[in-house]
């Protein structure tokens, strides 16, 4: 019965099948990194604050990335509108540009790690470095799972392939994307700014 | 098909996130009380995080079948985040 009514749910609403299985993909995303953001403010004001390490991390090349990133999220949503305008010579512009923005971003993330691990804060350098570590890191892998769909799907459409189901890739292509910048905007105040 | 013209441009939106991200750098610098300040961003951050739910993942369009799917699992998670509170406090 409860399938029925779940099948009957996504019929009624036209909810494309993909669709459905990313948001349930994203939820279960939620609960990854909800539980790691709530252990680390937990852990944080149980332990009064770790300021003295938070100090040293840098606000200023985190507030670049967010730009990136934000930048990033921007230009996927113009490609899905591209798509749905079916305009497909706009397209792979945007998603070009959403590569090259979250390369980027994996880039300067990669600066940052480097001057941070040179003055000695590893992840086992403390708690707060073992969670700035796993946090960040785990989303960087996010941010380059996506850069490497985004790639795949510049190359179907510069190749002029599969447009029907690059239309709807696009679109699960930028919910994903946009839970990656959403998961930074409470990363960035939570590890940089507090 | 929805009538997006309705709603503001995803520029107009990226325009407010890029202003929000300096809001709360402000807050951030300027000396207000610790409190007041990290009480400021997260509000900001919850801002952000809803215009971008709203417009860029298209929430604004949304059934109410996807709005459970999402909302389901961030109710839980604050709910078993909440139910800690106590015990880190009164473990301090």
């Amino acid at each position: 019965m409860t399938t029925v009514s779940i099948e009957a749910a996504r019929v009624g609403e036209r909810i494309p099948s993909g669709k459905l299985a990313m948001w349930w993909f994203l939820a279960s995303e939620i609960m990854t990194f909800g539980g790691l953001l709530a252990a680390f403010v937990l852990r944080r004001f149980a332990a009064g604050g770790w300021e003295d390490q938070a100090a040293h991390v840098s606000t200023r090349i985190a507030a670049f990335n967010t730009l990136l990133l934000v930048s990033s999220s921007l230009t996927l949503v113009q490609a899905h509108a591209a798509v749905k305008a079916d305009q497909r010579n706009r397209v792979a512009p945007y998603l070009l540009c959403t590569i090259v923005l979250g390369l980027a971003f994996l880039a300067v993330k990669g600066y940052e790690y480097s001057g941070e691990i040179a003055h000695g804060f590893t992840p086992s350098a403390g708690p707060f470095w073992s969670f700035y570590y796993g946090l960040t890191g785990l989303h960087a892998l996010h941010v380059l799972a996506g850069v490497i769909v985004n790639a795949a799907l510049y190359v179907l459409v510069i190749r002029g392939r599969l447009w029907p189901r690059v239309q709807q890739r696009v679109e699960y292509a930028g919910l994903y994307w946009h839970f990656v910048d959403i998961v930074w905007i409470f990363l960035f105040p939570l590890v940089y700014l507090s | 098909m929805s009538d997006e013209s309705r709603f503001p441009s995803y520029v107009a939106i990226w325009s407010w996130l890029v202003a929000l991200l300096v809001a709360a750098l402000f807050c951030a610098y300027v000396p207000f009380g610790k409190a007041l300040a990290i009480f400021l961003i997260f509000t900001l951050a919850v801002i952000k995080a809803f215009l971008v739910a709203r417009h860029y993942m298209h929430l604004r369009t949304e059934g109410l079948l996807i709005y459970a799917i999402a909302g389901v699992p961030v109710l839980l998670l604050l709910g078993l985040t909440l139910a800690l509170v106590p015990d880190i406090i009164f473990r301090r």
